[in-house]
C-alpha cells in the first residue's frame, strides 16, 4: 500500500523490512509493537471497512475483527507481499463474510447478484442522482464492488487489489471495468432526465 | 448526456460513497485487546491419523469414482476424435473401496485402503502433469494450435479438473476434522504445479477455462499453504472455504463434469 496510512519513519531503510521487524516484535509480545502496528493501518482499514459496511458500527466491528484476527495468525506472515496487503486480504474477507451475515440477519432471501432488481425499484422512488449512484454501487455484484470501492472510491491501486482479493490484476481491472459500466448504465438511464 | 459527463457524475458521486467520519481508534483498540485477553488458547492438534474417522473417506472415495468415470469418457472421446499424433491421456481404472465398517478389526485395511486410493488419484495427477508438459513441449516445437492438439488440451484440463475435486473433497472432509497427512500436501502440490502449467497453455483460449483455472489456483494455493503450515486453524480454514464457496470452484467443476458427460453421451 502507498498511501499516508503506510507511512514509515524516515529511519525505516524499507517498508518491508519494516514489516518483519514490526512482525518480530509483536511475536515477542511487545505491546508499543502492537499499538504501532494496529496505528499504521487502522485508518485505512476502517475507511475501507466503513465504504463497505455503510454503518459505523459494522465499521468498527470489522476493523476490530481484522485486527483480532490479524494478531492471531501474524506468526503465518511471511513478508511476501506487504503487512498491509496482507491485512487487507483479511480485512475484505471479513467485511463481505460480515455483510453475509448481516443480509441474513436482516431476513433478506434474495441473492447479492439479485440486488440490481431492487435497486432498479428504489431508484424510481428517488430523485437525486447522487442517491441513485449510490444505490447502484450498493447493488454491485460482491464481485464487483470490493473493486470499484477500492480503486474508485479508496484509491486503492490494481495491484494492491489484487493482492488483497487474491485475484489476477487483469481479473481486477476487468471487474472494474464491468462496474463502471453497470454504474454508466444505471446513471444514464436517470441521468438523461435530471441534467437535461 | 455524453459518456464523459456520465463519467464525471460517476467519479464525484463515488468520492462520497458511505463517507466514513471520526474513527474510534482508542474504542476499538480496547475491544481488540478485550477480545485477545479472553480468547481460549486452541491446541493445535497434529497428526491424528490413529482417531481418523473411517467414513470421511468414502466422499474421496465417490470423487474417484467420477474420476474413473472422466477417464473412461475422456479415453473414449480421444479413441474417437484424436488422431494418432496425439496420445490419449492415461486412466487408470479405480475402485473405490466400502469405508464405513468401522469396526477396530478392519481400520487398518481400511486405512491402508485409503492411503492406495490416494495413492492412484496422485497417479492419476502425476500422468495429467506429464502429459500437459508433452503438450506444452510439442506446442513449442510447432506454430499455431491445430485441433487436435487443442482436443487434447482440453481433455488434459477436464482430467485435472476432476483430479481437483477430488482433491479438495479429500482436504475439505480432513480439513473439518483437523486431520492433514503428506500425501495430501503432495497431492495438492502436484495439482497447483499442473494447474499453473495449464494457465499458461494453450488451454486458457477458453475463456471460461481460464478463469476456473484461475479460481483453481487460488484454492489450490490456499490449501498447500494450509496443508504446509499445518496448523489447522480454523480462520484460514474459513479464508479457503469462503474461496471456494464465493468462486463457486465445486459448482464449476461440476458443471464442467456434467457438460462433459453431456457431450460424450454418457
Amino acid at each position: 500500500m502507498t498511501d499516508a496510512a503506510d507511512a514509515q519513519p524516515n529511519s525505516q531503510p524499507h517498508p518491508r523490512l519494516f514489516d518483519r521487524q514490526l512482525v518480530a516484535r509483536c511475536l515477542a509480545q511487545d505491546a508499543l509493537a502492537e499499538r504501532a502496528l494496529y496505528d499504521a493501518h487502522v485508518d485505512r482499514i476502517y475507511r475501507l471497512m466503513y465504504r463497505m459496511g455503510g454503518d459505523a458500527d459494522l465499521a468498527a466491528d470489522f476493523t476490530q475483527e481484522t485486527f483480532i484476527r490479524a494478531f492471531e495468525r501474524l506468526e503465518q506472515f511471511r513478508g511476501d507481499s506487504s503487512l498491509a496487503t496482507w491485512l487487507h486480504t483479511i480485512a475484505v474477507s471479513v467485511a463481505l463474510n460480515g455483510m453475509r451475515k448481516v443480509k441474513r440477519t436482516q431476513g433478506r432471501t434474495e441473492t447479492i447478484d439479485d440486488v440490481p432488481s431492487l435497486a432498479a425499484e428504489a431508484f424510481r422512488f428517488t430523485g437525486d442522482l447522487k442517491a441513485r449512484l449510490h444505490a447502484a454501487i450498493d447493488a454491485l455484484s460482491e464481485k464487483l464492488r470490493p473493486v470499484f470501492v477500492m480503486h474508485d472510491v479508496e484509491g486503492y491501486t490494481h495491484e494492491e487489489i489484487a493482492g488483497s482479493l487474491g485475484i489476477p490484476v487483469g481479473t481486477s481491472k476487468a471487474r472494474l471495468f464491468d462496474a463502471r459500466a453497470k454504474l454508466r448504465i444505471a446513471l444514464a438511464a436517470f441521468a438523461g432526465d435530471h441534467i437535461a | 448526456m455524453n459518456d464523459d459527463r456520465i463519467d464525471e457524475l460517476l467519479a464525484q458521486g463515488a468520492r462520497d460513497y458511505n463517507e466514513p467520519g471520526p474513527i474510534p481508534r482508542d474504542e476499538m483498540w480496547a475491544r481488540i485487546q478485550a477480545s485477545r485477553r479472553a480468547a481460549p488458547v486452541v491446541p493445535v492438534r497434529h497428526d491424528a491419523r490413529s482417531s481418523r474417522p473411517i467414513w470421511m473417506w468414502s466422499s474421496v472415495g465417490i470423487a474417484a469414482a467420477l474420476i474413473l468415470a472422466a477417464g473412461i469418457t475422456i479415453g473414449r472421446r480421444v479413441e474417437r476424435a484424436t488422431p494418432t499424433s496425439v496420445a490419449p491421456v492415461a486412466v487408470t481404472p479405480i475402485v473405490a473401496q466400502p469405508t464405513r465398517d468401522s469396526a477396530p478389526a478392519t481400520r487398518a485395511t481400511t486405512v491402508a485402503n485409503r492411503d492406495s486410493l490416494i495413492g492412484k488419484l496422485r497417479e492419476q495427477t502425476n500422468n495429467t502433469n506429464r502429459r500437459a508438459r508433452e503438450l506444452a513441449n510439442a506446442q513449442d516445437r510447432t506454430t499455431g494450435a491445430p485441433a487436435e492438439t487443442n482436443l487434447a488440451y482440453h481433455l488434459v484440463v477436464l482430467q485435472h479438473l476432476a483430479g481437483s475435486e477430488a482433491m479438495i473433497t479429500a482436504f475439505r472432509t480432513a480439513a473439518r476434522r483437523g486431520e492433514m497427512d503428506a500425501q495430501l500436501a503432495t497431492w495438492s502440490r502436484e495439482l497447483l504445479s499442473t494447474t499453473r502449467m495449464l494457465e499458461s497453455s494453450a488451454a486458457t483460449q477458453d475463456p471460461t477455462m481460464k478463469r476456473l483455472l484461475e479460481d483453481l489456483d487460488l484454492v489450490i494455493s490456499q490449501i498447500v499453504q494450509y496443508v504446509t503450515h499445518g496448523t489447522n486453524n480454523s480462520e484460514d480454514l474459513d479464508l479457503i472455504e469462503q474461496s471456494i464457496t464465493t468462486r463457486g470452484v465445486i459448482t464449476k467443476l461440476r458443471g464442467t463434469a456434467s457438460a462433459r458427460n453431456s457431450a460424450a453421451g454418457t
